[in-house]
């Protein structure tokens, strides 16, 4: 490779990376850790954003709150998703969670005057005025720049890596409790652990609340990251990203799904750079197909070669 | 005479067109080791899981303690009082050994987010004696120095072993155990029953095991019920039953003709 | 109206049912989910674009074409991807990631190759057949002929024939029936082989029924034609055919004014998944799914 990426691009990946870790880790507690065969995670980004963007557009509220907000329905819609369908068996599940996010986004896409239809939040306040949802954080982007004097990329780097430390930290610690015991527990075998009296249907609703959790503030930095997203941004392509991310680093582990972000982060944005014969043939669209292409065989190779992930061990293989 | 700790009565189950129990009923006695036996397909393992919730009996109910439980959820089963091992035992592998046991420690607030978020310090003090009691349990089954290792390690039998060990950590009081000797050495398997009769006499703790080694069977337990092709044939003292005819039959595979 | 709501929903039905027949029966035998389906399908649309548009082959014949060099695929694909993984004892999880991620590869492929603009086949854009008070044009016309035999020759094939038996037999279990001498190796090319033939024919009609299409097509369609498969209850064929027509007849019929209005059509895909969950709420195990013993 013979170009030098400029750092701007890099921080941009940096940030990109970090988003998907905190979405990622939502993966990685839903499935990683209790089992859940959840692909429609996506939503729950959606829901974080979509409904922070809303409530600051449209009901003036304050942006933090508002953003407190988009977490909580997501926890919300989370657990009133797992209600009905975790009992299915685990491929109706998968199904019907993909059918959860594409609903949404149809809804999205559709209901234009709640969410501005398929053009975005540019459309919130209606049309010909000027939609911003991000006063507040740009306000508070600038506090943190000055303060540590550094650019606008830099600081939403850190923000964005502050946030995603804390949350693998987090996750990390309550996977080391009781309460993360009886979680690690299920995703092995359920009836064992309801033969000890654990509620199991409830531990699967919290996990799936906790990875809603992690998915809407993965969707509040990616909203405040881009200023603006349409429906189209929340396809399940994400969803199977993340689990992506989350089979790289290694399932179970907390700690491994900020590497599984970066590498994937690395692999997807470094295609731009390859300057050299094939590549150096294709214009940026066809870049672009290629991009994913190699995302596709990356995750081919993985399961071929190492379905345990960079970390995992073979005797740790969970993906059956 | 006190009430039957668990009641089981008219209990149907079938499978396609297959009766894996067919209005079978009996009687445990509380504080009592109780054998169930049988012929291979006798609907044992199958009732056991209607006992313990995890199958849904067509007809019948099953009262523990006086309580229908026929339509309760396992884990509501297990809260009752009544806790199962399983016939494969069923260790969690990628948890250490220690681990498994103490999952089934109960009423722990650690367990609970809420319990993680408001209580930290009795968190701290319960898991502190659950490792206790765990440690304990784990030398009485001769599984201490696999204390850190994953439970995958473990043979067959050495995870019958752990089942054990993790069932009395739940502190039941009906203890329904499926062929617990199998793939255990004879010595071990004489000292688990002395710690059966140990529990029984402390705490009065009550045992229903289905065991295939007729005389391990004969000298454990105080009473022996006898299923055959889904119905329970006999019950009694273990002499009496031994001597019962349609008992003899029912393992010889020959049928009664009337 | 309801007439040609009822026509539509027959032939966008068919399509599903047929797609949603080549998705079950891999999944029957194999327990494979293949995400990259739609893809399939997909390649199958442009081989016909290839064999309609470029060489000029009329459209009946390069349909049978494209259903060839989609079973072709299909195959390849088998013997360079599935049957190594089976070796390695991959299980559900692995193998469904690996079809997501030969999804991507396959769908980007034909970008790289085709291009993203739309395709046509080379029907007649004007002609139009009525009857009574039904518009069918030329290329829906074909697609309903086409479907129906379709539909009816599958459905032969699965309760007549020895392929047909042997394929029930490996899905009631892959071990048992291959302890028992049948050659599996060779009667899982079949499944795939079938899989793919349906694949193309569906992907042909999908392109005929939207009138112009691009690299999307197979994707798209993807999410209605699990919701058929699991609709009609997962390794069952009948039950894909089945969900698969009820689904288009649902999506097109609930457009209908006199239903309180009708829904926007566009929100037909969120009918056919709301459908889906309701009877999955209702009977877990899908129409003619078996119920799960513990």
């Amino acid at each position: 490779m013979s170009t030098i990426a400029s750092f701007g691009f890099w921080s941009f990946v940096g940030i990109v990376a970090g988003i998907y870790t905190l979405f990622a880790l939502g993966v990685q507690v839903q499935f990683g850790f209790a089992g859940l065969l959840n692909f429609g995670h996506v939503a729950f980004m959606g829901i974080g954003a979509y409904t922070m963007a809303i409530l600051v557009v449209k009901e003036d509220l304050n942006m933090w709150v508002a953003a407190g907000c988009g977490v909580a329905l997501a926890m919300l819609a989370g657990v009133l998703l797992g209600l009905p369908t975790l009992r299915l068996r685990a491929d109706y599940f998968a199904i019907t969670t993909i059918a959860f996010s594409e609903i949404l986004r149809y809804v999205a896409t559709n209901e234009d005057r709640l969410t501005g239809g398929s053009q975005g939040t540019i459309n919130l306040a209606g049309i010909g005025r000027t939609a911003q949802y991000d006063g507040a954080w740009q306000s508070f982007l600038g506090k943190v720049e000055r303060g540590l004097n550094v650019s606008g990329d830099v600081a939403t780097l850190i923000l964005v890596w502050s946030v995603a430390a804390l949350a693998v930290g987090a996750v990390s610690l309550v996977m080391r409790t009781p309460w993360g015991r009886v979680l690690k527990a299920i995703r092995e075998d359920e009836d064992a652990v309801a033969s000890l009296g654990k509620n199991v249907f409830a531990y699967k609703l919290q996990a799936l609340a906790v990875g809603a959790a992690l998915g809407a503030v993965a969707g509040l930095f990616y909203a405040w990251q881009f200023s603006f997203f349409s429906p189209d941004d929340f396809a399940p392509l994400l969803t199977f990203f993340a689990w992506m991310i989350v089979i790289l680093g290694g399932l179970g582990r907390a700690w491994t799904v900020p590497v599984g972000a970066i590498v994937f982060g690395v692999i997807f944005a470094g295609t731009r750079f390859f300057d050299f014969p094939p590549f150096s043939l294709l214009d940026s669209t066809e870049r672009a197909y290629v991009r994913l292409i190699v995302i596709g065989l990356v995750i081919i190779g993985l399961m071929l070669f190492r379905p345990q992930g960079i970390f995992g061990s073979r005797e740790e293989m969970v993906l059956e | 005479m006190n009430a039957p700790i668990l009641e089981v009565r008219e209990v149907t189950c079938s499978f396609g067109g297959l009766r894996a129990v067919d209005r079978a009923s009996l009687d445990v006695e509380p504080g009592s080791i109780t054998a169930l036996i049988g012929p291979n397909g006798a609907g044992k393992s199958t009732l056991f899981n209607v006992v313990s919730g995890f199958l849904a009996a067509d007809r019948g109910t099953v009262r523990f303690e006086g309580r229908r439980i026929d339509r309760s959820a396992p884990h509501r089963i297990a809260r009752f009082g009544l806790v199962r091992t399983f016939q494969v035992p069923r260790a969690l592998t990628r948890l250490s050994v220690l681990d498994n046991v103490l999952l089934a420690a109960s009423g722990h607030p650690g367990e609970r987010l809420s319990g993680l978020l408001l209580r930290p310090g009795r968190v701290r003090a319960r898991e502190r004696k659950a490792r206790e009691r765990a440690t304990e349990l784990l030398e009485l089954v001769r599984l201490e120095s696999h204390a850190g290792d994953y439970a995958g390690v473990l043979s067959g039998g050495e995870r019958k072993l752990l089942d054990f060990a993790r069932v009395l950590m739940a502190g039941p009081r009906l203890v329904l155990l499926d062929e617990p000797m199998a793939g255990v050495s004879p010595t071990l398997g004489r000292q688990l029953v002395e710690h059966a009769l140990g529990l029984r006499a402390d705490l009065g703790m009550t045992f229903l095991f289905v065991e295939h080694d007729l005389d391990m069977v004969m000298e454990a337990s105080d009473r022996v019920i006898v299923m055959n092709e889904g119905r329970v044939i006999a019950s009694g003292a273990p002499a009496d039953v031994r001597a019962d005819e349609r008992v003899v039959d029912a393992y010889l595979g020959t049928t009664l003709s009337l | 109206m309801f007439q040609q709501l009822l026509v539509n929903g027959l032939v966008t039905g068919s399509v599903l049912a047929l797609a949603a027949v080549g998705v079950s029966i891999v999944y029957g035998t194999l327990r494979l989910v293949n995400f990259a389906y739609g893809d399939y399908m997909t390649f199958g649309a442009f081989m016909g674009v290839l064999f309609n548009v470029t060489l000029g082959i009329p459209i009946v014949f390069s349909a049978l074409l494209a259903m060839v060099a989609t079973a072709v695929l299909s195959v390849a694909l088998e013997l360079t991807l599935w049957r190594p993984l089976r070796s390695r004892s991959a299980g559900f999880m692995s193998l469904f990631l690996v079809s997501v991620g030969l999804a991507l590869v396959l769908r980007h492929l034909i970008y790289l190759v085709a291009g993203p603009q739309p395709r046509t086949y080379a029907v007649d854009p004007y002609k139009v057949y009525v009857i009574d008070k039904v518009r069918l044009s030329g290329a829906q016309g074909i697609a309903i002929v086409v479907a129906a035999v379709g539909i009816v020759l599958v459905g032969l094939l699965i309760a007549r024939t020895s392929v047909g038996r042997m394929m029930r037999a490996l899905a009631d279990d892959l071990q048992l029936t291959a302890v028992s001498g049948v050659r599996t190796g060779r009667v899982i090319v079949a499944v795939w082989i079938l899989s793919g033939l349906l694949a193309g024919l569906a992907g042909v009609l999908a392109g005929l029924v939207q009138t112009s299409f691009n690299p999307q097509l197979g994707f798209t369609l993807l999410l209605p034609i699990f919701a058929a498969v699991v609709l009609g209850g997962i390794g069952s064929a009948y039950g894909a055919l089945t969900g698969g027509l009820a689904l288009g007849l649902a999506m097109e019929l609930s457009t209908w004014p006199e239903l309180a209005g009708g829904v926007d059509p566009t929100y037909k895909p969120v009918v056919a998944f709301g459908l889906l969950v309701l009877v999955l709420l209702l009977r877990p195990q899908g129409l003619f799914g078996r119920a799960r013993v513990v």
